[in-house]
């Protein structure tokens, strides 16, 4: 390693001193030579070897009439002009001269170049030069100045605004003859009035005239003269234009409707986007669109290459979330491919899912065991969750459940697995049914089934149809046996809740297995268990028909099942069609937008919004560009190594009784922990106020509203209140607890012993859009005391809204 | 808008890197999205992953992975097609695509780089307008340019200067040999279950030109049979309203090969070939017997037959024969491949044979798929037929050739 280094710098040094012999020389056949000698720096930067060091060198042999050697020392200079600022002023001298040259191609190169060493020193320099290029007779080289004014903002604001380049390109985007060079001027003026809009009230002004009919309609008049990727841009530029009237609506549709027959599939997309937002408020032209757009879309997904389909596939599976029927007759185009990589079958699994109607559902469930019986096995069970998902969609199950019990006769461990947490939720929903399918579940070995999802699902039906099965006591007595050996608390948690029900039903079969269970449960190392245990028992001291009416009263069948996305976000996203949010099925506020960051971001732990260092990179893998609340989990992932009061290790409690009634042993619950506690109630808390104030269960409100509101209104209330958070280590659960409280969290950040939250609240008479309540919450946990702000719209009810939030925070335990 | 591109070897190495924006994206993107892939078992992730920092897009071709890198939120599309275009334009230029090529001509792929995208946005990608501006690294221009001691790559007149009206075609186009070729190539999908039923059938089918025309040529093409055309997509050259009108193809081609148009063909009752499977196992051993024929006249000849057989993980070794035609079998990749050819008049084709399963396992769990390929030469399934084709607005008479071809895509047979 360090010889071949040292090698290496031998190399470079022999280069340099090559280059140096080059510089100024005019001998004949010199430029091959040069060329030669270029390549070969040039190539060691490719591979990521420094040859900054050549700079001086490289900058003295630029002189040269040949256009590739130009290129590579562009490119050279382009690389290492950041890390040697004051030998790039070298440079300034050839660039300046080649932005002169006779040949259109070179004045463009170099001028692209000037623009690119983003150098703050040579903005001087670059201004004459790009007011130069901007107006030169050549389209290319006006082309590179347009984008070049761009870049001329991003190192240098206020030298682009002052010099009034803004203005240039409005002209020249108007007047101009080629059509690149109006795209070039479309880009960089869009860019830079979004991000100059909130200094000056001008780049507001020049951004509506931007949008404005006379533009929009002469850029939409050219729009076959732009290439594909203008037309992308002036697209994107005209589905944020709200037309005067239902006229103009149809005038811009008949004018682009051609272009969903691009061959690009980046224009046909950004088509589909201005005709759903054109016709978004006019519900029959919209039924419409979808089936005019629904053929350019399939013919997308089945021609183009994996990576392509994967993201058509992306935007349609929004479409046939909004409207599943429209695509309820091609449901044959989402049928996976063998070739197909297994991100597209899953999406497919997914859209056949949604496609699934009383008509074709026959068809698609035929089609979903196929795939069960595939060898991919994160395919198989997809394809058994899709199947499971449309029985519980579905009113007419009749044929699903014998597909789903033939799964189980399939007898491969994961499909097995993956079936009973299925058969699970269609018995909770379709009572009717749990003969036929406990009937089949009894024969499933208990023994083969590995996975805790799908053990805790069979323990729940053992416990909850314990008089359908015979055996039921036996199977959970070998569980119970095997207690220490079971590694996952969920499964140990459903068992003792099933030990519990099977003694409701079938006592003297069973009062040794809840003993046992009992037993276990109580010295379980897990606190959840250890609890639910001692919870259990005391409900037993009180009566076992207290006990029953507690752990297993009469159930309704579950109607619904929650839904993972609610319809607003579904809605958010969508107007978000054409983006990358569209892939990963959050709305980009939640994780590309600035301005929402800074609200949930501590100054002094701000996310570097820029590169990350390498170092850095793992730590933060799963984070960043997540949502708020990804985040917090990733971080409380991160922060688990020190470990809290409460997963401190309790000491080892005595058991004195190896019989059926374990003691309460007082070492065992904390003081804090009793009874009531753990249901969740807290008596010394006054009650919540009168009923005149009730919050709406769902309220809506985006962060744009949020941060307009939170800026305009006053803070209404301020307090503090204490909070048992000590051993807060997320905001996570804290969100949960005043979720339940029908309280919101807009956004949230911070570490122990410090966390900010925001919250939002909405009256639940109230009209949509009003009698919202914003709160800014600091919770110290060191401190246990929280520092509240709030804000309302509507102040009588401050007072009592200030009283729940307090009343939600005393309760909250964690 | 992207930020940069970095080239991939099948390795994972970087074999270079293109930065568009001031901001650098360093390269140690490439390792974490690298290590993605080999946690994914090395399978492709998908084409758009979020990293920590940035959001990366990327396209596998001929083992080499486009990554292009983005902070910011835009078209999804516009970056993967703008991919799926440097990495035609490249094979374009260099005749192939592989890490030695790519490392080869560095330089002409770092000037097309530059002016395919300009501050993340993408520019000029025709390859037609390219060549004119970056000259190919092909033997002519080299030896030219030792012939006549210009070392630059571009000829004394800046192609520039002669800006044309159409964006896809310079305006001094001229060839010795004025020529064009029409490509009509289908590409049939059909999915069959274990009884021998069509699940699916459909027709993809592109018409490929190759342009060789002098002047600003103005074509117009016509179909026999337009109305069995689903959806059609078009090439920017093809005017739109001729089409709705006259079911017309009309247009200023660009020079060299492009694709004119693709359609998609739905309801296709007849896949040209049947495949029936039967596979019986028990004892640890897995009987096989497969039969391929004809299912009625397509016309033309079939050729080129060729049935993959990938076997479940648990099946250990294969005994098969064909009656027609040779069989393979790849240890590692547990796949029999039984080449056929073309099916004989005499005698119809049958592989049969055992396959042992791993010791243990008494009948086969999972059902294999078949994937069968095949080619029709001079037909396009679909059936469409070319009418005529008119050339105006040039003096010459050209050569016009046409062909048809039909080739089997995704063909599966399930069992």
């Amino acid at each position: 390693m360090n010889a071949d280094s040292g090698h290496r710098k031998g190399e470079i040094a022999e280069l340099k001193s090559q280059l140096r012999q080059l510089a100024g020389s005019r001998a004949p056949g010199v430029e091959e030579v040069k060329r030669e000698l270029y390549k070969k720096v040039i190539s060691y930067m490719t591979i990521g070897i420094d040859v900054s060091s050549l700079f001086s060198e490289m900058v003295m042999c630029s002189a040269t009439s040949d256009l590739v050697v130009k290129k590579m020392c562009y490119l050279y200079v382009g690389n290492y002009a950041k890390v040697h600022p004051d030998l790039a002023l070298l440079t300034i001298n050839f660039l300046q001269r080649d932005c002169q040259d006779d040949d259109p191609m070179i004045r463009g190169l170099a001028l692209r170049s000037l623009c690119s060493l983003r150098v703050m020193n040579f903005v001087e320099y670059l201004v004459g030069s790009l007011r130069k290029g901007l107006k030169d007779n050549n389209g290319y080289v006006r082309q590179v100045a347009a984008m070049g004014v761009l870049k001329l903002y991003h190192i240098a604001p206020t030298a682009c605004i002052e010099n009034d380049f803004v203005a240039t390109l409005k002209s020249m985007l108007s007047q101009d003859p080629d059509a690149q060079v109006v795209a070039n001027c479309l880009c960089a003026l869009e860019e830079i009035l979004v991000l100059e809009r909130t200094n000056s009230d001008r780049a507001n002004k020049d951004r509506e005239m931007l949008h404005s009919k006379q533009i929009v309609f002469s850029l939409l008049n050219r729009i076959k003269d732009f290439s594909e990727w203008a037309q992308c841009l002036v697209l994107d530029m005209v589905s944020k234009y709200i037309p005067v009237d239902p006229n103009e609506t149809f005038d811009i549709m008949n004018l682009l409707e051609d272009r969903l027959q691009h061959s690009n599939s980046a224009v046909v997309l950004a088509t589909i986007k201005v005709f759903l937002q054109l016709t978004i408020s006019m519900a029959d032209v919209h039924q419409q669109v979808y089936e005019r757009i629904k053929a350019p879309l399939l013919t997308l997904i089945s021609s183009g290459s994996p990576e392509l389909s994967y993201a058509v596939l992306s935007h349609l599976h929004l479409l046939v979330m909004r409207a599943p029927i429209l695509f309820s007759s091609d449901y044959k185009h989402f049928y996976c491919r063998y070739s197909d990589p297994s991100y597209v079958k899953k999406l497919k699994i997914e859209m056949l899912t949604a496609v699934a109607s009383e008509s074709n559902m026959y068809e698609i469930v035929t089609e979903l065991s196929e795939y069960a019986a595939n060898v991919d096995v994160g395919i198989t069970r997809e394809a058994i969750r899709a199947v499971g998902k449309i029985a519980l969609n579905l009113c007419d199950v009749n044929a699903i459940v014998d597909r789903l019990l033939q799964f189980l006769e399939m007898e491969r461990d994961y499909v097995t697995a993956e079936t009973l947490v299925l058969v699970k939720d269609l018995v909770r929903k379709y009572p009717e049914w749990s003969h036929d399918c406990i009937a089949v579940v009894g024969n499933v070995s208990s023994k083969s089934i590995q996975e805790p999802k799908a053990k805790a699902a069979l323990i729940w039906m053992l416990g909850e149809y314990s008089h359908d099965m015979l055996d039921a006591p036996y199977v959970l007595e070998s569980f119970v046996d095997n207690w220490l050996e079971e590694d996952s608390p969920e499964v140990r948690l459903e068992l003792l809740t099933a030990a519990a029900k099977i003694f409701f039903k079938r006592p003297p079969e069973s009062q040794k297995l809840l003993g046992a269970a009992l037993a276990a449960a109580v010295d379980d190392p897990d606190q959840d268990v250890h609890d639910k245990g001692l919870f259990y028992y005391r409900l037993l001291q009180q009566g076992v028909q207290t006990a029953e009416s507690i752990v297993n009263p009469p159930k309704k069948a579950v109607s619904d099942f929650a839904d993972i996305q609610n319809s607003e976000m579904r809605d958010r996203i969508f107007d978000e069609f054409n983006s990358l949010s569209v892939i990963y099925r959050e709305p980009s506020y939640m994780f590309l937008d600035k301005e929402h960051r800074k609200l949930y971001e501590f100054s002094d732990e701000a996310a570097p919004t820029d590169v990350l260092p390498t170092q850095k990179l793992d730590a933060n893998d799963n984070d960043l560009l997540l949502g708020a609340f990804d985040k917090e989990e990733s971080q409380s992932g991160v922060s688990n190594g020190d470990d809290g009061p409460l997963s401190a290790p309790r000491s080892p409690s005595p058991t004195l009784l190896g019989d059926s009634v374990p003691p309460v042993s007082a070492s065992n619950i904390p003081a804090a922990f009793g009874i009531d506690d753990l249901l969740g109630l807290n008596i010394s808390t006054p009650p919540p106020p009168p009923p005149s104030l009730v919050l709406s269960s769902k309220p809506v409100l985006d962060s744009g509203t949020f941060q307009k509101k939170w800026s305009q209104l006053p803070v209404a209330l301020s307090f503090e209140h204490p909070i048992s958070a000590q051993s807060l280590k997320t905001t996570q659960p804290l969100l949960r607890h005043m979720q339940e409280k029908s309280v919101q969290c807009m956004a949230s950040g911070g570490q122990s012993p410090t966390f900010k939250f925001f919250f939002f609240a909405q009256k639940a008479d109230g009209m949509p859009g009003t009698g919202f309540f914003l709160v800014e919450c600091l919770v110290h946990t060191s401190a246990g005391k929280a520092s509240v702000k709030v804000k309302s719209e509507d102040s009588t009810f401050t007072a009592a809204f200030s009283d729940l939030f307090k009343s939600a925070l005393s309760s909250f335990i964690i | 808008m992207i930020q940069c591109l970095f080239l991939l070897s099948d390795a994972g190495d970087v074999i270079l890197e293109k930065q568009w924006m001031g901001k650098r994206v360093e390269r140690s993107i490439c390792s974490w999205f690298w290590r993605q892939r080999s946690e994914m078992e090395d399978q492709d992730p998908p084409s758009v992953i979020a990293s920590p920092t940035h959001y990366l897009l990327h396209i596998v071709r001929e083992g080499v992975t486009f990554l292009a890198c983005t902070a910011s939120e835009m078209p999804p599309l516009l970056g993967i097609e703008f991919l799926c275009k440097v990495a035609s334009v490249l094979e374009n230029y260099l005749g192939g695509l592989n890490e030695d090529i790519l490392k080869d001509n560095f330089v002409i792929v770092y000037e097309i780089l530059d002016e395919m995208m300009d501050s993340g946005f993408p520019s000029t990608t025709e390859p037609s307008v390219l060549k004119e501006i970056i000259a190919p690294p092909n033997l002519v221009s080299r030896v030219l340019s030792v012939v006549t001691g210009t070392s630059s790559s571009l000829n004394a007149a800046s192609p520039l200067a002669t800006s044309s009206q159409v964006s896809w075609r310079a305006s001094n186009v001229k060839h010795s040999n004025n020529e064009i070729y029409f490509d009509l190539v289908e590409e049939m999908d059909a999915v069959f279950n274990r009884d021998g039923f069509v699940v699916k059938c459909e027709a993809y089918g592109e018409i490929q030109a190759t342009s060789r025309l002098s002047g600003m040529p103005e074509l117009s093409l016509t179909f026999a049979n337009a109305d069995i055309l689903h959806d059609v997509n078009f090439h920017p050259c093809v005017r739109y309203r001729a089409w709705e009108a006259d079911q017309m193809l009309s247009f200023i081609p660009p020079d060299g090969a492009f694709k004119l148009m693709s359609y998609r063909v739905k309801g296709l009752k007849n896949p040209p070939l049947f495949v029936r499977p039967q596979l019986s196992s028990g004892e640890g051993i897995c009987r096989v017997n497969v039969l391929v024929g004809l299912r009625g006249d397509p016309g033309k000849p079939v050729d080129a037959i060729i049935v993959q057989l990938p076997w479940p993980p648990s099946v250990v070794s294969t005994n098969l024969s064909p009656s027609v035609g040779t069989v393979t079998y790849s240890f590692s990749t547990k796949v029999s491949t039984w080449i056929i050819g073309r099916i004989p008049k005499d005698k119809s084709p049958c592989l049969s044979g055992t396959l042992q399963l791993e010791p243990g396992i008494n009948r086969l769990e999972e059902f294999p798929t078949f994937l069968v390929g095949f080619k029709i030469q001079g037909t396009a399934v679909s059936g469409l037929k070319v009418d005529k084709m008119d050339i105006r607005n040039v003096e010459y008479r050209p050569y016009k050739g046409f062909r048809a071809v039909t080739r089997a895509a995704s063909y599966e047979i399930r069992t």
